[in-house]
């Protein structure tokens, strides 16, 4: 019976793509008879251009070398979520589409890539646990996604004023923010905003706003899935984003976009940002005055001592269900993965390896294969190849696990998450809180309520664990 | 009642106050995109607390680096032509449906054909967020996903009721008389309205046209969607997406994009508008 | 108005009726395919809990408006729908009608004012709303500068275009108004141009003041004109998304979203296509209002 229906239907779509085609000119035929030969990659526009460079022909030349047409296509960051959402309506486009956040409100549409992440382990040994953490539902035992890299997250400090202010090596807790914020006005009178932390509806501060709430101990949801969000913890972190905004500060965080905290910092505009080493590159290739003053520092401690970051990108790539190369992808993806040096050195140092086991020297035996991937990583950022002054810059980074987490955490970054994370419910209420448009309790009350009816909702299909314990 | 030249003067001087206070708001941010088409980067990212340096002038020499990023590292000149071609193709598919749909619910139709355009111009009010998943699926079903086959099939959908509203006022101004006396000669009602109507239906026709390649121009949403492919992309799209890269905005060549892309399409504009204008006051109010 | 043929409508020749199906039939298959089935979908998807589009869903009834109309977000973003369109149209009407009848005297220059004027209606709205964008920006503002140059801004004192709930919605309606205003000012010009200069000697004849003459003669001839241009300046801001969504992506905190905006955030962004399309449905009782104001509005045209 089914097959028959769907006979029918290849039927009509073939009748209607013949009419439109003689109706409209012989170029119209679309190669919809997707051979076994072609592999259609979607990806983002890497932040650092240098990157794309690399992998398109990379991709290419993989694929001439396996006997398939690779083609890779690029879409801005912000786009990749609705061409998905266009993409799973449609029931075809690409075969591999890359998320940068969380694949995970996509878990019903692709395919399962246990096998590829077992071959990996076999290979490599375990990948990085917030790169599991974001690619894996345990609720419904999915390997839904694959990370082949993620990207730290550290601050990004002025060390000019921050010496003028007597802490040269930049802050180390959420407190320093706060307590500077009035030194730096001080000092430096010229710079509009003291501290650039984003409360907008933008990438970067959706993840700056979640480490506040984690380093003070809160989080939307416990390890076990329940909405944990309506707690005194949020109000603390309500709190003291608060006190930071009021002296540190102004409205132009509220409307913030991916560039501006890059854009104000390297205008010398502010003195501390969170973001990964993109903007730092920018500066390089622009040759611009504050890159001598270009310095970096780790996650900040909250009061509860909590040491956290969100990833800034955590790569999720997907094969779609409706992918008829479901074999070549997964082949692609594990082939990504052995690429892992390339794509780092390609990135500038921006994308980490997943697996660190991937960038061990060659012929390392298996049992420390991830101690030497971790040397060679942290060679690269004691020595960045691509002109840091001085070279060890960066070297913080090569230490960036400990103090890096997945979005959802403690839990996992199931699909609720990754809804809360894409209609900015965090931002919201951290904004709301912050200007005084809402008391920090009614913002968190408004935040929770919708919190939960989005984890409701996929509650009940399935895919998201808890509920007893919701607050 | 005389007015004296004082009063004259001073009517003049409002006139022209007014008119350079429009021209300013018109212009200006086209005199900003093209200030920073060719700033150097260290130019254009000083903060504007510094009030000695003046952003509407170049404070170092200008460069040519973000017209050579435009035409040498985009496909932009792939893009223009994508979106003229859309645009034509996407033009003549809403004249071949509005023009007779127009005439038909003008003369041919009666008392209900009065209803019917206006239900026909209501769909044009349906928000296109609405449409966006179904259109999604009818580009997929006919296999037109990436190509730029999928706008043409969806753009009409926001060309063809306006239009056929347009003209179905356009052809109610014009006399009956111009078919009934061709007819009347032996001519068939489809003969008359060849070889009358529609020579007397230019302007009407023209309005159509601009106010169709308009409305391609514009659209963002569904070309963002439904094309993936960089070499297909239409200006509005192509543009953002290979200059936007996440955190990093290439300000100069973006600002380029958007001023070499509008200065042709303003003089045509210019060219026609007097007969847009003729077109349009006639197919509305009627 | 009568011809040798003139006979009551019914009275059309049935071989006119046939060729008025026949010409009629293109265009309304057209949009019944492809705007009235779709839309009808969208409907039935705002019952369910389809995500990212699929059309493997369950019902949900009335859930989804339930929470919809409960959410804040979207009671402010109703708000900001008629105060986004009802600015931004009443700027676009009457500065329109100053511009156009400045435009209507001669002087020098005309035309390449009159090209400038009409250069906004040029531009790829989404490339041209970067470039305000850019205008915007909190920290390169080039606004701030002047004003900061000038004495309007003292030290300390900063205008945050897109960050400051308030500014940003005048933000958003500056750019529409710069991006309507050409297309509305021609419109309005063509209704100024169609007046016979006789009327305004009759008018002056009877002593009439500039004023009373605006009122008493222009206004009522310009009447069907105005409703055009009001009317489609109305549908097309009422259902826009562009200059919210390229502007400020509904911030700071979801406050400048319209239904459109927001529609697509949730529906598209976030995934939940069910809601996203309920969202998009409250724009539906006022696209009925507009129906009736546009069945008024032709018959009088027909009257006249």
């Amino acid at each position: 019976m089914e097959t028959r229906r769907q006979f029918i239907l290849k039927g009509a779509k073939v009748a209607v793509a013949g009419a439109v085609a003689t109706a409209t000119g012989p170029t119209i035929l679309v190669k919809d008879a997707r051979a076994a030969g072609q592999l259609k990659i979607l990806q983002w526009s890497h932040f650092v251009p240098a990157y794309d460079k690399w992998f398109d022909p990379w991709a290419k030349e993989w694929g001439a070398k396996r006997g398939v047409d690779v083609t890779v296509d690029h879409v801005g960051f912000a786009d990749v979520v609705p061409r998905a959402t266009a993409e799973v309506a449609a029931q075809s486009g690409h075969d591999v589409h890359m998320f940068l956040g969380l694949a995970s409100a996509f878990e019903e549409h692709v395919i399962d890539l246990s096998d590829v992440v077992s071959t990996l382990e076999k290979k490599y040994g375990k990948s990085v646990e917030l790169a599991r953490r974001s690619t894996y539902n345990p609720t419904t035992k999915k390997q839904f996604a694959l990370s082949d890299m993620w990207v730290p997250d550290p601050g990004n400090y002025h060390k000019k004023v921050w010496t003028q202010i007597e802490i040269p090596n930049g802050p180390v807790t959420y407190e320093d923010l706060v307590k500077a914020a009035p030194l730096i006005k001080k000092v430096a009178p010229q710079m509009q905003i003291p501290i650039g932390i984003g409360l907008s509806q933008d990438i970067d501060s959706n993840m700056a706003v979640r480490n506040i709430l984690w380093c003070h101990g809160g989080s939307i949801q416990d390890k076990d899935g329940n909405v944990v969000l309506n707690a005194p913890e949020t109000l603390t972190a309500l709190e003291y984003a608060k006190r930071l905004y009021s002296v540190g500060m102004t409205q132009a965080v509220l409307s913030w976009n991916a560039a501006s905290n890059n854009q104000a910092f390297n205008a010398q505009e502010t003195a501390y940002i969170l973001n990964s080493i993109s903007a730092y590159r920018t500066a390089q290739d622009n040759k611009l005055p504050v890159l001598e003053h270009y310095f970096f520092t780790p996650a900040l401690k909250g009061p509860t001592g909590i040491m956290l970051a969100s990833e800034h990108v955590m790569s999720g790539y997907v094969v779609w269900k409706f992918s008829k190369v479901q074999d070549v992808a997964k082949e692609f993806l594990v082939a990504l993965v052995d690429a892992s040096r390339d794509s780092m050195l390609a990135s500038k140092l921006y994308n980490f390896p997943s697996f660190y086991g991937a960038a061990a020297d060659p012929g390392t035996a298996m049992a420390k294969k991830a101690e030497s991937g971790a040397a060679w990583i942290a060679k690269q950022c004691n020595n960045d190849p691509f002109g840091s002054m001085p070279a060890d810059k960066l070297g913080l980074l090569a230490k960036s696990v400990p103090w890096s987490t997945n979005l959802g955490y403690p839990g996992y970054g199931n699909p609720a998450e990754g809804e809360i994370f894409d209609t900015y419910v965090l931002t919201d209420m951290f904004a709301k809180a912050a200007t005084g448009a809402l008391s920090p309790k009614d913002s968190m009350l408004e935040a929770s309520t919708r919190a939960k009816e989005i984890f409701n909702k996929w509650r009940k299909k399935g895919m998201v664990p808890g509920g007893s314990k919701d607050r | 009642m005389r007015r004296s030249p004082l009063s004259r003067v001073l009517a003049t001087v409002v006139h022209r106050v007014i008119i350079l206070g429009f021209v300013l708001f018109a212009v200006f941010p086209f005199y900003w995109m093209a200030v920073t088409t060719f700033k150097q980067n260290s130019d254009l990212y000083v903060g504007a607390t510094n009030t000695a340096h003046n952003p509407f002038i170049f404070n170092e020499p200008p460069t040519l680096d973000h017209l050579r990023i435009l035409f040498g590292q985009t496909l932009y000149p792939t893009w223009l032509f994508n979106t003229l071609y859309i645009g034509v193709i996407v033009v003549s598919i809403t004249l071949l449906l509005a023009v007779p749909a127009g005439y038909s619910l003008a003369r041919l139709t009666g008392r209900w054909g009065e209803r019917l355009s206006i239900g026909i111009f209501l769909t044009y009010l349906v928000p296109s967020t609405l449409l966006f998943i179904p259109f999604s699926r009818l580009v997929a079903l006919l296999g037109l996903q990436n190509t730029t086959w999928s706008l043409v099939l969806i753009y009409p959908t926001f060309t063809v009721p306006f239009c056929t509203w347009l003209l179905m006022g356009f052809f109610k101004s014009l006399p009956k008389e111009v078919e009934e006396s061709a007819m009347v000669d032996g001519c068939s009602r489809a003969g008359a309205i060849w070889r009358m109507v529609l020579p007397l239906s230019i302007p009407g026709i023209l309005t159509v046209v601009i106010f169709a390649l308009t409305l391609v121009i514009q659209e963002f949403v569904y070309s963002l969607t439904f094309i993936s492919s960089v070499q297909r992309m239409t200006v509005s799209v192509g543009v953002p997406v290979a200059l936007v890269r996440g955190d990093v905005y290439y300000w100069g060549s973006l600002m380029a994009a958007c001023i070499i892309t509008s200065v042709p399409i303003a003089i045509v504009y210019n060219i026609f508008l007097d007969r847009f204008i003729a077109g349009f006051t006639v197919g509305a109010i009627k | 108005m009568t011809s040798t043929k003139a006979k009551p409508l019914e009275g059309l020749r049935r071989s006119d009726r046939t060729l008025g199906m026949v010409m009629l039939a293109p265009a309304l298959t057209y949009i019944t395919l492809l705007v009235a089935l779709p839309f009808l979908l969208a409907l039935f998807l705002s019952l369910t809990n389809s995500s990212a589009g699929s059309l493997d869903f369950s019902f949900v009834g009335l859930e989804n408006f339930r929470n919809v109309i409960g959410n804040p977000v979207f009671r402010r973003s109703l708000r900001n729908t008629f105060v986004f369109t009802l600015v931004s149209q009443v700027s676009v009407i009457v500065l329109g009608n100053i511009l156009a009848r400045a435009l209507m005297k001669k002087f020098r220059g005309k035309t390449v004012a009159r090209f400038l004027i009409l250069m906004p209606w040029a531009a790829p709205i989404s490339l041209a709303t970067l470039g305000w964008l850019w205008i915007f920006d909190s920290t390169f503002s080039v606004i701030n500068w002047l004003l900061k140059v000038i004495g309007v801004l003292g030290p300390g004192q900063w205008y945050y275009w897109l960050g400051d709930p308030t500014l940003a919605m005048v933000a958003i309606i500056t750019v529409h108004v710069w991006r309507m205003l050409p297309f509305s000012t021609v419109i309005l010009l063509a209704g100024l141009t169609s007046i016979p200069a006789e009327v305004h000697e009759a008018a002056d004849i009877d002593g009439a003041g500039p004023i009373a003459k605006a009122f008493q003669v222009t206004l009522p001839m310009m009447l069907p004109i105005l409703t055009v241009a009001l009317l489609f300046g109305v549908v097309f801001t009422f259902t826009d998304m562009s200059v919210v969504y390229l502007l400020t992506r509904g911030g700071p905190f979801n406050s400048t979203h319209v239904l459109a905006s927001l529609a697509f955030q949730d529906g598209v962004l976030g995934g939940d296509v069910g809601r996203g399309a309920a969202v998009a449905i409250f724009l539906l009782p006022v696209l009925l209002v507009l129906a009736v104001v546009m069945l008024r509005s032709s018959r009088r045209a027909e009257v006249q």
